[in-house]
């Protein structure tokens, strides 16, 4: 194995480089031509791919399919949206708060900067990270369906806790006005923070080992691969991924109430993940914009043609067939390998290639 | 070879959707046409309700063009499907404001809905009528654009708590869907009123949204000391068939009483005879017999575009909300956002066939008579039009 050279490491750099510019590009021209319905559209996406790619980082990593996700999601957009609440509002809709929540206001501003919204973002995630290092430890000890199972459990416990804490969320009542923060540069910054956080952790020692004891967890056991510590891992980060992706969710559509973090969001997700590959990041990226893109295509063939609801049906049927004739999702495992777009020799010498195991 | 098929499909979807951006926008309208936007969750959960609105909307739209439009000019209507999603809700609100160019809004029958789209269109300036989101506290939570064209929740749950008490008894009790704001506001507007009048509630009891078991609520029901002269159930439209049979299943048979969530075909559909006996709180009565001279042009007029008769009262609050619409364009005088606010809140002893709205100073919801419906024989019934003595604060 030769050491990288500095000439190495910037080709490799160039692909995604190359990608995060265009991406940036369409971020600013987006901006300039300030249409809401398309930036609203791209902040989707985001937000979507965010939620994507920490389930994959748990569900697909590492094997243990979590369907309680959504759960964190939830507490990550209530939590973040209580403490950003600014005070007028806050007496207005929240007026049995415990005093201690009910003076702090995280709606200060650096300039133009809303900092408020980063740290009560942080504090969120960081919350749930806590919540789902706990339920972890005990829940990934479990495998297989057991997991689901107690998982969803927990989706179901938090929309209870989050129905009955009524002096919090409003309980039932819908959780209105709520600052409207989340912008394109909001959403695409921790979105791509997400891919390349999950894209390091799949790289390194930790992802191999999750990838280990998923396949095979006897014989990852019987070199000396630890079963507890990646899954908690994973479990965990994923969990603050998709808290910052419920903050964002919550200052984007301003007013939610439990019933939005429930099923249907869980499978929409589970959908685009499975689509696009379970233990792919590319995978989960081409999965999200697929069926963002397709729900909003198929949308706007309803209003002239009449066809309402037509939409879920072929979405139903693509999904359907996906399962049949691609088990592991368009991609599988694989990855697009963009950091080998600009490499000399066909990128020899850098990280060896996931292939498809199956 | 597996990555051409793959990145072509990628690039077919993107196409689609670059497609989908360029012709919707423009609607069917002409260059003159006054443009309003229709937002229904015309499938899903509250596709019930949002249907037979946009229906009658729909059907105003046309009679008014018919008639030669607003102000010389043809109305277009552009309507969209929200699937009840409030990701699209947001969206759709978005693309009325951006894309379709609209000069005002109407449309849902929920408050999440409202909530989702207001905002945007809020900060468009553009005035926004629901049809049938009856929450009294939207146009605070919303903004000074956002109108109602039915009464609030305080004023149906005070008509039912007045009629109850004088009609069927002082011993109450109280359940509601803990998961949606509606019921939640409805039971407690409800329990405030029904207080207030010296009655008393022996069990309040709630369920969570979508169940289909209520024998839990049923068993606590039944071991009470002393059985209710009447139970108030604040229920969803999916929810009021399977939890009114249940009840009766269970041998209650005390009067049922509820709120405009009843008013769907499927309490009939479902709950069949077990339905008799109950009563409900809502818009306006659908019934070509006992309605008024209004009620039986409407309904007359939707059978023949839609070949059956209006599902429910939704269908004429889509309908009266276009025409509390065009009546305020044509008191303005022209398109202006603010010029058709003013003329909104002007709107006195508009009489549309769900009643006369007035809106009173600094408020945007209408003060309107109730319509209480009993069912007997199987069928809607007029049982009373009840306009409360008092109402509950918001």
């Amino acid at each position: 194995m030769n050491l990288p050279t500095q000439e190495r490491i910037l080709e490799r750099a160039a692909g995604p480089g190359v990608a995060v510019l265009a991406l940036g590009l369409l971020l600013i021209i987006l901006q300039a031509a300030g249409l809401a319905f398309w930036q609203g559209f791209v902040i989707n996406i985001g937000i979507f791919l965010i939620l994507v790619l920490s389930l994959n980082l748990s569900n697909g990593f590492t094997g243990v399919f979590s369907l309680g996700h959504i759960g964190f999601m939830a507490l990550g957009a209530y939590t973040s949206a209580i403490l950003t609440l600014p005070l007028h509002e806050k007496q207005e809709y929240l007026p049995n708060l415990p005093t201690w929540l009910a003076g702090t206001h995280f709606d200060f501003r650096l300039g133009s900067f809303p900092v408020g919204f980063l740290a009560a973002t942080l504090i969120a995630a960081l919350l749930v990270s806590l919540v789902a290092l706990l339920v972890g430890l005990v829940l990934m000890r479990l495998s297989g369906h057991f997991v689901a199972v107690a998982t969803l459990g927990f989706l179901v416990i938090i929309r209870v806790l989050l129905f009955n804490a009524d002096n919090l969320t409003r309980g039932s009542r819908t959780f209105s006005n709520v600052t409207p923060y989340t912008n394109l540069w909001w959403v695409w910054a921790w979105a791509l923070l997400t891919i390349y956080i999950v894209w390091r952790v799949k790289q390194s020692p930790m992802g191999r080992a999750m990838y280990a004891q998923r396949e095979d967890r006897w014989s990852a056991q019987s070199i000396g691969i630890e079963v507890m510590p990646p899954r908690l891992f994973a479990f965990v980060v994923s969990a603050f991924f998709t808290a910052v992706a419920g903050s964002l969710y919550a200052h984007f559509i301003t007013s939610f109430s439990p019933t939005v973090f429930y099923f249907d969001l869980t499978f929409k997700v589970i959908t685009m993940l499975v689509v696009g590959g379970m233990g792919s990041v590319s995978g989960s990226i081409v999965g999200t914009v697929l069926i963002v893109g397709l729900s909003e295509a198929l949308r706007r063939i309803e209003d002239p043609t009449q066809l309402y609801g037509i939409s879920g049906i072929v979405l139903a049927v693509l999904f359907i067939l996906i399962i049949i004739f691609r088990r592991d999702g368009l991609l599988g495992q694989r990855e697009i390998a963009l950091d080998r777009l600009f490499m000399k020799g066909g990128g020899t010498g850098g990280e060896p290639y996931i292939t498809n195991a199956d | 070879m597996k990555y051409k098929i793959f990145a072509l499909f990628v690039i077919a979807t993107l196409f689609l959707s670059a497609c989908g951006a360029t012709p919707a926008g423009g609607g069917g309208g002409t260059q003159n046409s006054i443009k309003i936007g229709g937002g229904f969750a015309l499938t899903g959960d509250e596709s019930s309700l949002d249907l037979p609105a946009a229906n009658g909307a729909k059907l105003a739209v046309k009679e008014i063009n018919a008639a030669g439009g607003v102000l010389g000019r043809q109305i277009d209507f552009i309507i969209h499907d929200t699937k009840y999603d409030m990701s699209v809700t947001a969206q759709v609100a978005k693309q009325f404001v951006e894309q379709d160019k609209v000069i005002a809004v109407i449309g849902f029958t929920d408050t999440d809905s409202v909530l989702a789209s207001g905002p945007t269109i809020q900060a468009a300036g553009l005035p926004f009528i629901t049809a049938g989101a009856t929450s009294p506290k939207i146009p605070t939570q919303v903004g000074d654009m956002m109108f109602l064209a039915c009464f609030g929740d305080n004023v149906q749950a005070a008509a039912g708590a007045e009629y109850a008490f004088k009609n069927f008894g002082k011993n109450g009790y109280l359940l509601w869907d803990k998961g949606v704001e509606y019921t939640t506001l409805l039971g407690s507007y409800f329990k405030s009123r029904f207080t207030e009048l010296g009655g008393t509630l022996l069990l309040e009891d709630s369920y969570d949204d979508k169940a289909t078991d209520f024998s839990a609520q049923i068993a606590k029901a039944k071991a009470l000391p002393q059985q209710p002269d009447f139970y108030y159930i604040a229920a969803m439209p999916y929810n009021v068939g399977p939890v009114v049979k249940q009840f009766r299943d269970a041998g209650l048979t005390a009067p049922i009483v509820g709120g405009d969530g009843y008013d769907t075909p499927d309490i009939l559909s479902v709950a069949g005879s077990a339905a008799n006996g109950v009563w409900f709180s809502t818009h306006a009565l659908m019934d070509a017999s006992g309605g008024t001279e209004g009620i039986k042009k409407f309904i007359t007029a939707y059978n023949k575009e839609y070949g059956h008769d209006p599902e429910n009262a939704f269908a004429a609050l889509g309908y009266d909300s276009v025409y509390l619409l065009a009546d305020a364009i044509k008191r303005a005088g022209s398109t202006d956002a603010q010029a058709i606010k003013k003329a909104l809140e002007e709107t006195k002893d508009f009489s549309g066939i769900t009643g006369s709205i007035t809106f009173a100073p600094n408020s945007h919801v209408p003060q309107k008579g109730v319509t209480l419906i009993s069912i007997k024989d199987d069928k809607f019934t007029l049982g009373a039009e009840v306009v409360p003595e008092k109402v509950p604060a918001p």
